[in-house]
């Protein structure tokens, strides 16, 4: 099959959504919905294999294109979008039961996860420089609906938020893509091979530094508010926390993910046309300026949702200062912090929104004795606390310290003493919640007992990947994330 | 008259269309001044097709007449229909909103300057309006507070960069504008019923008012 699998990864999800909106029963759309995102993610699996073995490639005329950077991203879309996925046919069932939704609403949702997948995957795939913007741009399109699912005020006002900033970013993005572009054409005189990303690797020596800083600068605000760097992030907080909780999962864990290895694709080409000092200078900027900012955030905000959004920004930043860093280790720290940000963060969101169902509130205030009322949960929530906050010995302490040492060997001592104390800061943070949430007494009037197994089965997966990656980093992944370091930095294609 | 100083005239008068658009405080009237507005842009693809022997760019100005001129001022009009007509006070005063927007295109004819690329020497002067274009866009989404008013802010953010288009890419493959045409076409769509929706809970299109979310 080879490059076919390149077609199949985008038809999936497309029959799929097209099923599920013309389905009207609950029954039948979990089905359809639970079919399609486990073939997506088969389908991942297998295109990680493929570039494994040495293979690269390449559909429709060079547009479509997977090497191992892409297959990192596709990895994260299929096997975190099949547990969210997984997780939201309980999550829904209990939306339904509770009146919060019709069947029709609940066809509609799985609908639009799957036009999600879709762009993601589109993004994902796309080899084509403005294919690749539309694609991305066409996430915020595909996942509007979901976020203003609910019928409250504030469900339409961050839903309002989330697509203007998000498109107006864009806009910066697709500056950034036609100045890319006009720079390589008036070098190469071929509209087709100045579009194709591939080709703008090749010959990324030869484009005049001065536009190609203009454009890195265009396309790392553009991108970079769909990521939720800071500044461009006041729309994320409000998105993150209306939403239903798997989409936020989503959201945070893969969409999120999207935008950001479009932005490694574009520092790839700055690496080699204007030098690393450019690049790799603002991403520490901007990468600092996010741990900081959301450090400050996750320790004042009462609400838990809302503090995973922060803490979102937070490791967006951390992501941002390992490419900073720049070098082997810390391209491979940020591309390992992607992963494991993806499977902790859609486990948190999932949990809270367990927690959430259970309390009826997300307000850090009134949580309380979760040991005491729902123990799998509490476990869950604890692990996953402990994990985002950088402890050992979970994936995201490993990450966070291959960052650290690449600032150090990259010479920047004084940032990464900031890095650090920020780090401290959020840990401090957590830990608080923890001591508040999960021990100490429950409300009187609580029933006991966890939620059922379809919303702890998939959580109980995430966590056993999120503490695996931990201790134990498997071959075929170490060798693929090497080969994605490689990408990145323009060595191989 | 030579060809880039017709595209050069026509580009000028974009802008005056465009701050026009950010200035008119009725809504219906700034939704009709974006169709002005758009039909000056088709104007200058046809010209720039003419001028350059540029073939993609006479299907760029038939699919930007209908997209530009008619659907999306449509999609604005009847979403006014909806909500009832609004009129906007201001967030900022007008005579310091076209201080501003003055800034801005002065701003963008400098960020040009340092342009050598061959294709581009000859018509700077609109690529520096496409550029203020943008940034004028962007001036109306941040200084005006009505929803609408915003959505017509982005799509002159949308135009803008489909000059920059034209003048710098406009060789590109088809599918190219397609895919980024479709995709302005459902943004707007979308932020529309969005927009309704605001409408329908918070009675108002003011996004001043939506406070709800903090911190």
């Amino acid at each position: 099959m080879g490059e076919n699998i390149l077609f199949y990864l985008p038809a999936v999800p497309l029959g799929t959504s097209l099923l599920a909106f013309g389905l009207r029963s609950r029954r039948m759309v979990e089905v359809v919905h639970f079919a399609g995102s486990s073939i997506v993610a088969l389908l991942s699996l297998l295109l990680a294999q493929y570039v494994l073995s040495g293979q690269t490639l390449l559909a429709l005329n060079g547009m479509l294109y997977a090497d191992s950077l892409t297959a990192v991203l596709v990895l994260i879309i299929g096997v975190v979008g099949f547990l969210d996925g997984f997780y939201s046919i309980g999550y829904m069932r209990y939306n339904l039961a509770h009146g919060e939704v019709d069947e029709r609403g609940v066809c509609s949702y799985y609908g639009f996860y799957h036009i999600l997948l879709l762009t993601m995957i589109l993004s994902a795939l796309s080899n084509n420089i403005a294919l690749m913007w539309v694609a991305v741009e066409a996430t915020t399109l595909g996942s509007a609906f979901l976020v203003g699912f609910y019928k409250y005020k504030t469900s339409a006002e961050a839903a309002w938020k989330y697509v203007l900033i998000c498109s107006v970013g864009l806009a910066f993005a697709l500056y950034g893509t036609i100045l890319t572009y006009s720079n390589a054409f008036a070098m190469v005189q071929d509209a087709h091979r100045a579009m194709l990303w591939t080709e703008l690797v090749g010959m990324a020596r030869g484009l005049d530094p001065q536009v190609m800083k203009l454009a890195f600068v265009f396309i790392l605000i553009g991108f970079g508010a769909k990521v939720g760097l800071v500044p461009m992030h006041t729309w994320l907080p409000d998105t993150y926390s209306e939403s239903p909780s798997p989409v936020s999962a989503l959201l945070s864990g893969v969409l999120m993910k999207c935008a950001l290895f479009a932005i490694l694709r574009y520092y790839t080409i700055a690496l080699q046309a204007v030098g690393k000092e450019f690049p790799q200078t603002l991403l520490l900027i901007f990468g600092l300026l996010s741990v900081g900012v959301s450090a400050f955030f996750i320790l004042v905000q009462p609400d838990v949702k809302r503090k995973l959004a922060y803490s979102s920004v937070e490791h967006v930043g951390i992501i941002a200062t390992g490419l900073g860093a720049g070098g082997t280790l810390g391209v491979l720290a940020a591309l390992f912090h992607a992963i494991n940000h993806s499977i902790t963060k859609s486990l948190l969101f999932c949990t809270v929104g367990n927690v959430a169902l259970k309390y009826g509130s997300r307000d850090s205030q009134k949580i309380r004795g979760m040991f005491k009322v729902a123990p799998v949960t509490a476990f869950l929530f604890t692990t996953g606390l402990l994990a985002v906050a950088g402890s050992p010995p979970f994936n995201i302490f490993a990450s966070e310290f291959m960052t650290l040492m690449a600032g150090l060997q990259a010479g920047h001592f004084w940032p990464m003493i900031l890095f650090l104390i920020f780090l401290v800061i959020v840990f401090v943070a957590f830990f608080i919640l923890i001591g508040e949430a999960a021990l100490g007494f429950p409300p009187e009037d609580l029933p006991r007992g966890d939620a059922g197994w379809l919303t702890l089965l998939p959580l109980g997966i995430l966590l056993v990947l999120m503490a695996g990656l931990g201790v134990h980093l498997p071959a075929p992944l170490n060798q693929l994330l090497q080969s994605a370091v490689s990408v990145v930095l323009g060595g191989e294609i | 008259m030579s060809g880039t100083s017709v595209v050069n005239a026509l580009a000028v008068l974009l802008i005056l269309t465009s701050m026009l658009v950010v200035e008119t405080r009725k809504l219906q009237t700034a939704a009709y001044m974006y169709s002005i507005q758009s039909l000056v842009l088709v104007a200058i693809f046809l010209s720039l097709a003419v001028f350059m022997e540029a073939e993609p760019l006479y299907i760029w100005s038939i699919t930007a007449l209908i997209t530009k001129t008619f659907l999306v001022p449509y999609l604005i009009l009847r979403t006014l229909k909806k909500v009832g007509i609004q009129e906007e006070g201001p967030a900022l005063e007008t005579s310091s909103s076209i201080f501003l927007a003055v800034g801005l295109v002065a701003l963008s004819f400098v960020v040009v300057e340092p342009f050598h690329m061959h294709a581009v020497l000859k018509l700077k002067v609109a690529l520096a309006v496409s550029i203020a274009h943008f940034l004028l866009g962007l001036l109306c989404i941040l200084a005006r507070r009505n929803a609408l008013k915003q959505i017509l802010g982005y799509c002159l953010m949308e135009n803008g960069s489909h000059l920059t288009l034209a003048i710098m890419a406009y060789n590109a493959p088809e599918t190219v504008e397609i895919g980024i045409l479709t995709d302005a076409i459902f943004a707007v769509l979308i932020m529309t019923i969005i927009a309704r929706r605001l409408f329908k809970d918070f009675g108002t299109l003011d996004t001043d008012k939506l406070t709800l979310l903090k911190g």
